[in-house]
């Protein structure tokens, strides 16, 4: 329950340090988000596999970056608590990545069909 | 698909995406809440807090929380909060030094009072702190937080005002404060340029962080590797102990990857004298040899103390391993005094078998409040400590060590998955991205 508590904690201080970023980032996610449910027939599912192949292109892309953005390396990846860590903060970046491009695929399909 | 659907034929993935903004708040909120706390204990005592580091301040926060009425003063003079466990980032080339800098003023709780001056001395008998300014400050409760003395005037010669000038060239030492750290990294650029002789030091004493020693070696190492000098480099680590880590099973790991990278380990030496302008190094065994040894880079670590005013007082131990140093006189265990039991200590100053981290810090902050609080309240301190401490010790950029353990010596991992001898990513990445989170947590007493 502490580990649970500091992780939130050590989330919550990093979080902090970008707030202006991240209130804007959310800002633009909700934005996008009462577009795409404003569309008279929102295709969520349909939008789902262009949403789902972003997310999962920006989590790769995290996997491979991650290291490098912290001074690391992927040839410093040790034993199975490092890969399952880096694979936790890809995935969490794939995730991130889902809640834009899921709306936002909404909109842009629905902007083909109106063509 | 139906476009006049009424808002009850709301789809479930709409629905799903309504109740996660609805909950996102809540999560993120939950982090920047107090700690869940019991109700507050009305008493209308004073607490002086001697220090306003990481301990002095985290004690503050939770006490504000936990007492209703408390006049709490916290002394120092200090307005710059530092980050210490990010020096050996800063003088290595890691961090910028800005990343160890913040202000004081800024982490205090409302509502308590700062006096700006120095502690010069304690009169436990008549329940008063006497500051170097001469003002005569009582309390009912103290808690004492003032940290370690580096005792650079142990060695003779040394000159701390002296790293990174051209008055010393190759004398760095990563513990005096951040621009000291700076100096050593630009220190350290200029000898991996060329290479040559460097020599690293351990005092006898207990130590503040006694992986600093450990981390700049093996980085001094990897910046020479890097810079393609290492071949026309030595580095010797002198230390003054029988060892270079008091826990036996790191000690030996560390032995064992210095032998590896090429470290040589000379034992029992102390650093007694330095020549800061012929770059000579002069070390003397137990049995009082003296040999000298010249150097392009040294790090000197300095002997460490308790300050003066702790020293030189009745709150000091007064026998036994501790009373070298005039450490506090701690319960290992509750943290308070053991016969001034309205005195708590908190952090460096302790005289504990180990810690003098922040992990130690993070762990025992909570534990000294919730004790003090049980004593005010009339009862017992009841909670007790196992001298939980933690390094991340950096093997290379890229790769360190996350060693726990406590008072015994036991290796004592926070997650069970976590292998402490393994060098690795993870624990790189806690030293370099996720620890300083950590420690403002702390700071603001709550976690």
């Amino acid at each position: 329950m502490y580990e649970i508590w500091l992780a939130m904690n050590i989330v919550w201080e990093i979080a902090l340090g970008f707030w202006p970023l991240l209130a804007l980032g959310a800002a633009a996610w909700l934005v996008l988000l009462v577009l795409a449910w404003r569309q008279p027939a929102a295709h969520w599912r349909r939008a789902w596999p262009v949403a789902a192949g972003v997310a999962a292109a920006a989590a790769l892309i995290g996997f491979l970056i991650v290291p490098t953005t912290t001074r690391s390396s992927l040839q410093e990846l040790a034993y199975w608590v490092d890969w399952a860590n880096l694979a936790s903060i890809a995935l969490g970046i794939g995730v991130a990545a889902l809640a834009f491009a899921w709306p936002a695929s909404v909109l842009w399909r629905r902007s083909i069909i109106n063509r | 698909m139906n476009e006049n659907r009424t808002p009850s034929a709301v789809d479930p993935n709409r629905r799903r995406w309504l109740q996660v903004l609805a909950a996102a708040p809540v999560l993120a909120g939950a982090a920047a809440a107090p700690v869940p706390a019991r109700a507050a204990v009305k008493t209308s005592t004073r607490i002086v807090i001697a220090g306003s580091g990481l301990g002095g301040i985290a004690v503050a926060n939770r006490l504000a929380r936990m007492l209703d009425g408390a006049r709490i003063t916290i002394i120092d003079r200090k307005e710059e909060h530092n980050y210490q466990p990010g020096y050996t980032l800063v003088a290595t080339g890691v961090w910028p030094v800005e990343k160890v800098q913040d202000r004081n003023a800024d982490y205090q709780p409302a509502g308590v009072e700062w006096v700006k001056d120095m502690v010069a001395g304690f009169d436990p008998s008549a329940n008063t702190v006497v500051t170097a300014g001469g003002q005569r400050i009582p309390y009912d409760f103290l808690v004492v937080a003032v940290g370690v003395q580096l005792d650079y005037a142990q060695i003779e010669g040394m000159d701390v005002g002296a790293i990174g000038t051209d008055k010393a060239p190759g004398l760095t030492s990563v513990y005096p404060g951040p621009q000291a750290a700076q100096a050593t990294w630009a220190a350290m650029q200029a000898f991996t340029a060329k290479g040559g002789n460097a020599v690293m030091t351990l005092p006898a004493t207990p130590l503040k962080c006694a992986g600093a020693p450990l981390k700049m070696s093996f980085m001094l190492r990897d910046r020479l590797f890097k810079a393609g000098t290492l071949g026309s480099s030595k580095i010797s680590f002198q230390s003054a102990l029988g060892n270079v880590f008091g826990v036996k099973v790191v000690n030996d790991n560390v032995l064992e990857r210095w032998k590896a990278l090429g470290i040589d380990v000379e034992f029992s030496r102390r650093l007694t004298a330095i020549d800061i302008g012929a770059r000579r190094a002069t070390f003397m065994s137990p049995e009082g040899e003296k040999q000298e040894m010249p150097y392009d880079f040294i790090h000197v670590v300095p002997p460490m103390r308790a300050p003066d005013a702790v020293k030189n007082s009745d709150l000091a131990w007064k026998e036994g391993p501790f009373a070298a140093g005039g450490w506090l006189e701690v319960d290992k265990g509750t943290l308070q005094h053991r016969r001034f039991p309205n005195v708590f200590g908190i952090g460096d100053i302790n005289g504990t078998p180990r810690g003098k981290t922040a992990a130690t810090v993070k762990k025992s902050a909570p534990l000294v409040a919730h004790n003090l609080v049980e004593v005010i309240a009339g009862r017992k301190a009841d909670e007790a400590f196992d001298g939980y401490t933690s390094c991340p010790l950096i093997t290379r950029e890229g790769s360190a060590m996350l060693i726990e353990f406590d008072y015994e010596g036991r290796l004592t991992p926070s997650l069970p998955m976590i292998e402490p001898l393994n060098d690795s990513f993870f624990a790189w990445l806690m030293k370099y991205r996720m620890l300083k989170p950590a420690y403002m947590a702390v700071l603001k007493g709550r976690v």
